[in-house]
């Protein structure tokens, strides 16, 4: 049950759950052998696991900052010199 | 001038002539007022200048022609010109060399202007909007700290999804200050790696309170923005340029929410009724599989029955043989099935947690810890179970 090949980038939620909803409508549009089937459901199984350990991932979390204190973006023009805004 | 029975009796000609040297030698002037009853034409343009009272005033149709801002009528502008007299007529009018937009009629003059501008570079095209991702790791904020925008959004985000990860930006949301702080936050937030979507918040306000918004530093930043962003400034009335180059434009704080997180409710419905699908799709496939094998077997039989005529007793020999085998086969699949099956109860954490396993996160409510590698001795972990969670620490590794 593998969602990642090796060097491949982990799925993001959206894309595993892209392909959670793949598996379910080929499954269940029917005219699907066996060894498709488990093949399927267990690619399924994988895509859920990968949709619920991203979702478990996420955490309740702020982190507050002042655009003063961030790093001016090159180009930006100084502090105090009132810029048009046109 | 003539005499006539006493009385003094001038022509209108010598009236006119005589108030056309009072206007000699007046100096030119700026004058504000509301332009009304505008009449463009290539000559002359006409119009009348409103304040109290009204002036009638003309200019140069080439120089109206090429003025940058044209007024719209009702448009307050500052005329700069001097008065005239017209003799023919003994009209007093204001001959106007120049005419600037003040106020409002400026501001939507030079936002007019640069949407032109923007809209010609192709940044407003809906071909260049991209959507958010559904889930994303964190969440960029800019807004400003005191307003209630911030707590508004917050609020609706965390409502939707309790688990969202926020990084914040506090920034001028008007003022001087306000579009180069705006600017450089969008820019910070769009080069942080995890940062999946970027919300621009702000309340309603009027034309001139929205400005950083309608401003070209603002614009440019969303427009150069490799994450996607979703302006969520003024109410529905107040379109900004912000809106318009944003991937996404929404008027309230709950809109602002749903188009930046999912709702976990509705994401776990979803799961379920995935894991549901795949477990029935299984099912399904298993029974046709089966229902296909007893078809099979019973053909096998009859085809061997059949070229038994010739060879009666291989028939004999191979039956009893084919038959456990078929039977085989049709067990190994549906064990397979069934293992899978079996998996779709193991696989959601909640029946995990049910059935006597415990989930490890790191101590604080943290990240999962899944393995047993990264686990050093003194290591504080939290371990949830059926009914509540434990403070543990690990003393040591058993394998």
């Amino acid at each position: 049950m593998t969602t990642e090949g090796p060097g491949e980038a982990p799925l993001t939620f959206e894309e595993a759950l892209r392909r959670l909803d793949e598996v379910v409508a080929r499954l269940e549009g029917g005219e699907v052998g066996l060894e498709e089937a488990v093949a399927l459901f267990e690619q399924g199984q994988g895509y859920l696991a990968a949709c619920r350990e991203r979702l478990a991932a996420a955490q309740r979390r702020i982190e507050e900052l002042t655009a003063e204190g961030l790093p001016p973006a090159p180009g930006e023009p100084p502090a105090g010199e009132s810029e048009p805004p046109f | 001038m003539k005499v006539v029975g006493g009385r003094r009796v001038f022509s209108v000609e010598e009236v006119t002539a005589r108030l056309a040297t009072l206007f000699e030698g007046l100096r030119s002037f700026w004058v504000e007022a509301e332009v009304q009853d505008l009449r463009p034409s290539r000559s002359q343009v006409r119009f009348t200048l409103r304040g109290g009272h009204v002036i009638d005033a003309s200019m140069n149709g080439v120089v109206y022609e090429r003025l940058p801002h044209k007024p719209a009528d009702g448009g307050l502008v500052q005329a700069y010109g001097r008065m005239e007299f017209w003799r023919a007529r003994g009209l007093v009018s204001m001959r106007v060399e120049r005419l600037e937009l003040v106020g409002e009629g400026l501001l939507r003059a030079q936002v007019e202007e640069l949407r032109a501008r923007l809209a010609a570079e192709g940044l407003l095209d809906a071909a260049r909007k991209r959507r958010p991702p559904l889930l994303p790791r964190r969440i960029g904020l800019v807004t400003s700290a005191d307003g209630a925008a911030r707590a508004d959004v917050l609020t609706n985000v965390w409502a939707r999804l309790p688990e969202a990860d926020v990084v914040a930006v506090d920034v001028p949301v008007q003022g001087d200050d306000a579009p180069r702080l705006i600017a450089r936050a969008l820019r910070y937030l769009d080069a942080l790696p995890e940062v999946d979507v970027i919300v621009v918040a702000r309340g309603g306000g009027s034309l001139e309170d929205l400005m950083a918004f309608n401003g070209e530093p603002v614009c440019r930043a969303v427009a150069a923005s490799a994450t996607p962003v979703v302006s969520a400034v003024g109410h529905e009335r107040d379109v900004t340029l912000c809106d318009l180059v944003a991937d996404v434009r929404v008027s309230t704080p709950t809109a602002a929410a749903a188009a930046v997180v999912p709702s976990r409710e509705a994401l776990e419905t979803h799961l379920t009724d995935s894991a549901q699908a795949l477990g029935r799709g299984l099912l399904r496939a298993r029974a046709g599989a089966e229902e296909a094998l007893r078809g099979r077997s019973g053909a096998l039989a009859r085809a061997l029955r059949g070229r038994g005529e010739l060879a009666g007793d291989r028939v004999e020999r191979l039956a009893p043989r084919l038959a456990p085998a078929l039977r085989r086969a049709a067990a190994a699949a549906a064990g397979r099935a069934d293992r899978a099956q079996a998996m779709l109860g193991l696989l959601s954490p909640s029946r995990t947690v049910a059935r006597g396993y415990a989930i490890v996160r790191e101590a604080g409510g943290g990240a999962v810890v899944a393995d047993a590698a990264g686990v050093e001795p003194g290591r504080e972990l939290e371990l949830e179970l059926r009914d509540g969670r434990v403070r543990a620490t690990a003393t040591g590794r058993l394998s």
